[in-house]
């Protein structure tokens, strides 16, 4: 797509992004993967193999003109369109993700369709966007009316989920989470940075600084991939939910995780340039590949425990 | 696992006894749904005491999430917004319970293509994330027991296990009109049949919970009247002649509920601490509600009698 030339600067970039555990009995290869995920026939799934599989859809454009969620409660338009997507990772983990940038302000009376059309994925104010506020809006969740960008997220995942590739058995059961995000430009002098939040109900919200400049995209990258390895880590640490350790059934429980989701661990693997560094402050704090490892030994150790039969049982089951 | 709870009539003890069943699951580990898919009277909040959604909610409802007036249904953990103390105290080994309510002042609704392939949307994003889903349907040949028969028919619904149960109360009157919920024509098997399910699975995939039964042994009843004893006695024998002959016999009774005070008086989670603490409740109650929470996923339970 062109750039549009005549574009003002981004006031405030945001996103939401679902991810959900594909729900198919076998993990999609390449080929499927991109079956699945070409949603129009003018645009080619993009397709990685390195350093993992990776496929995401072209990006689908929904129409907005609609009041912007606000902390304070100001009322502020915007017009224009959201930008939507899908990826899936090693055919297994399904994301879908909206985002839209947000000039810091736009003429006062809504102009023609087309006009927006040309700059793909950029809501415009109606007037002067107050970004801050904004920001806490899209975080904390509009009123009914607002924009939403989860609804639109999940209206692709709906999608998605009725195309007849998906046979709805998945290998295990797991949760949904929810990861909103919105970035405002840092000050020239001030570094990029991020703040990363559990909220309650399976959300996460994702408060950043980006240097002026940096393309939606890109972050809406970053976030994609930040969501991934929190659900990652969520779901696994749920698996030991309800099981007591040390008995049998927690090689059923655990199982599915070896067989599905310990190899999908790779941060970073597509973040690029200048926001790299902000996934090295996650882990540090809360330190996310500590706390992975922590339990993939735990996991290891349950199965190696449970592998080894126990004489003691042995010499039971002998009359 | 799908468990539709359905009756033929109302105030049957349907919605009571399976708020009951889902919590048992929860509390034995199972993460569970509980659906409100009774559009006429939505009142699964007020058993969990989840003040908030009393009356279904007024947005975001399942009726304005099936007509698509809302992308996502409201959800309502119960563990953490009831006001009942011993709910809210649950034990850790216990899973999620979750609500989706109905909505204020929703009705029955006919529903088209749209709002099936909405509930199909739905029941798949549920299975895939919960253990047990609880789905109360308003009570007769109801829209949402018409609309979960598609439902649970369509290709994509294909690799979900699903369940019935079929709630009455112990009175010639019940037998009769849940026998012929299922078996008379338009019920539940015939109707199932017409929009493609097979007959024999769906017959085997249905048992009945007879509800608020009185025991005409238990200490309730200890100071009735010799007369009055043995007229129980006989009346109870001539039920279970009368259900055996309408097909819904103790070999399709998955259990039965005895008559507990403490739910004539109130709508309401019966737990171990009303049972053992207060002693409020009889101890054969919960027993019954354990049992029958046990049973939805023992196989040797279901299947052709
Ligand atoms: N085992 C029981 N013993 C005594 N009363 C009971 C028992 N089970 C349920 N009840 C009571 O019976 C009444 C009807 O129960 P409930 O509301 O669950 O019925 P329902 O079938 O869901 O009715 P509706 O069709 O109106 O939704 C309630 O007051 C409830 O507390
Ligand atoms: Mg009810």
């Amino acid at each position: 797509m062109p750039p549009a030339a005549s574009a003002p600067a981004a006031a405030l970039l945001c996103g939401e992004v679902r991810t959900h555990l594909l729900p198919v009995h076998q993990a999609l290869d390449i080929r499927t993967a991109a079956q699945f995920l070409g949603l129009r026939a003018d645009e080619r799934v993009l397709l990685s193999e390195r350093p993992n599989l990776y496929a995401r859809s072209p990006d689908t454009l929904t129409g907005v003109d609609c009041p912007l969620p606000t902390a304070d409660g100001a009322r502020t338009r915007a017009v224009g369109t959201v930008a939507a997507r899908a990826a899936l990772t090693e055919g297994r983990v399904l994301q879908s993700s909206a985002h839209v940038t947000l000039p810091a302000a736009g003429p006062d009376r809504r102009r023609p369709w087309g006009e927006y059309l040309v700059r793909p994925g950029v809501a415009e104010p109606v007037g002067k966007l107050p970004p801050d506020a904004v920001a806490d809006g899209v975080l904390g969740g509009g009123r009914p009316g607002d924009l939403d960008l989860g609804a639109i997220a999940d209206g692709l995942l709906t999608r998605l989920l009725r195309h007849p590739l998906i046979d709805h058995r998945p290998p295990l059961r797991s949760r949904p989470t929810r990861l909103r995000w919105a970035a405002l430009p840092a000050a020239p002098d001030e570094e990029p940075s991020l703040e990363f939040t559990l909220a309650e109900d399976h959300l996460r919200t994702v408060r950043l600084r980006v240097p002026e400049g940096t393309p939606a995209a890109e972050v809406a990258g970053l976030c994609d991939d930040l969501a991934l390895h929190d659900w990652l880590l969520t779901t696994v640490v749920r698996l030991f939910d309800g099981i007591r350790p040390d008995t049998p059934a927690v090689l059923a429980a655990l199982r599915p995780a070896v067989d599905h989701l310990l190899h999908l661990w790779m941060p970073r693997a597509r973040v690029t340039g200048d926001l790299a560094p902000l996934w090295d402050e996650l882990e540090t704090r809360p330190g996310f590949t500590r706390q992975w490892e922590t339990l993939v030994r735990r996991i290891r150790d349950q199965l190696a425990l449970h592998a080894i039969p126990s004489p003691h049982r042995e010499a039971e089951l002998t009359p | 696992m799908l468990v539709f709870a359905a009756s033929d009539k109302g105030g049957t003890g349907r919605s009571v006894t399976s708020a009951n069943l889902a919590y048992q699951r929860a509390l034995n580990g199972d993460h569970v749904a509980y659906v409100d898919f009774d559009f006429g009277s939505p009142t699964a909040a007020a058993v969990f005491d989840v003040p908030d959604a009393v009356r279904g909610t007024r947005e975001r409802g399942l009726h304005s999430y099936l007509e698509g007036r809302a992308t996502e249904p409201a959800v309502i953990d119960v563990w953490r917004r009831t006001e009942n103390p011993v709910l809210r105290a649950w034990p850790n080994q216990s899973g999620r319970l979750v609500l989706f309510p109905g909505d204020a002042g929703g009705g029955e609704f006919a529903t088209d293509e749209e709002a099936l392939e909405r509930c199909v949307d739905l029941l798949l994003r549920l299975n895939a994330e919960f253990d047990v889903i609880m789905v109360d349907l308003s009570a007769g040949r109801s829209y949402a027991v018409d609309m979960v028969l598609a439902a649970t028919a369509h290709p994509r619904m294909r690799h979900v296990r699903s369940r019935w149960l079929v709630f009455h109360r112990w009175t010639r009157q019940h037998v009769i009109a849940a026998s012929g919920l299922v078996h008379d024509e338009h019920g539940i098997l015939d109707s199932g049949v017409a929009r493609g399910h097979d007959g024999d699975a769906l017959r085997g995939s249905i048992r009945f919970v007879r509800a608020a039964v009185p025991d005409p042994d238990s200490a309730l009843w200890s100071r009735v009247s010799p007369a009055q004893a043995a007229w129980m006695q006989s009346t109870d024998e001539a039920l279970r002649r009368l259900a055996a002959e309408y097909a819904i016999g103790d070999s399709v009774v998955l259990g039965v509920v005895p008559l507990e005070p403490i739910l004539q008086w109130r709508e309401q989670m019966i737990t171990e601490e009303d049972v053992l603490a207060t002693q409020i409740a009889n101890k054969e109650t919960l027993k019954a509600l354990e049992e029958i929470a046990r049973k939805l996923t023992d196989d040797t339970c279901w299947g052709r009698p």
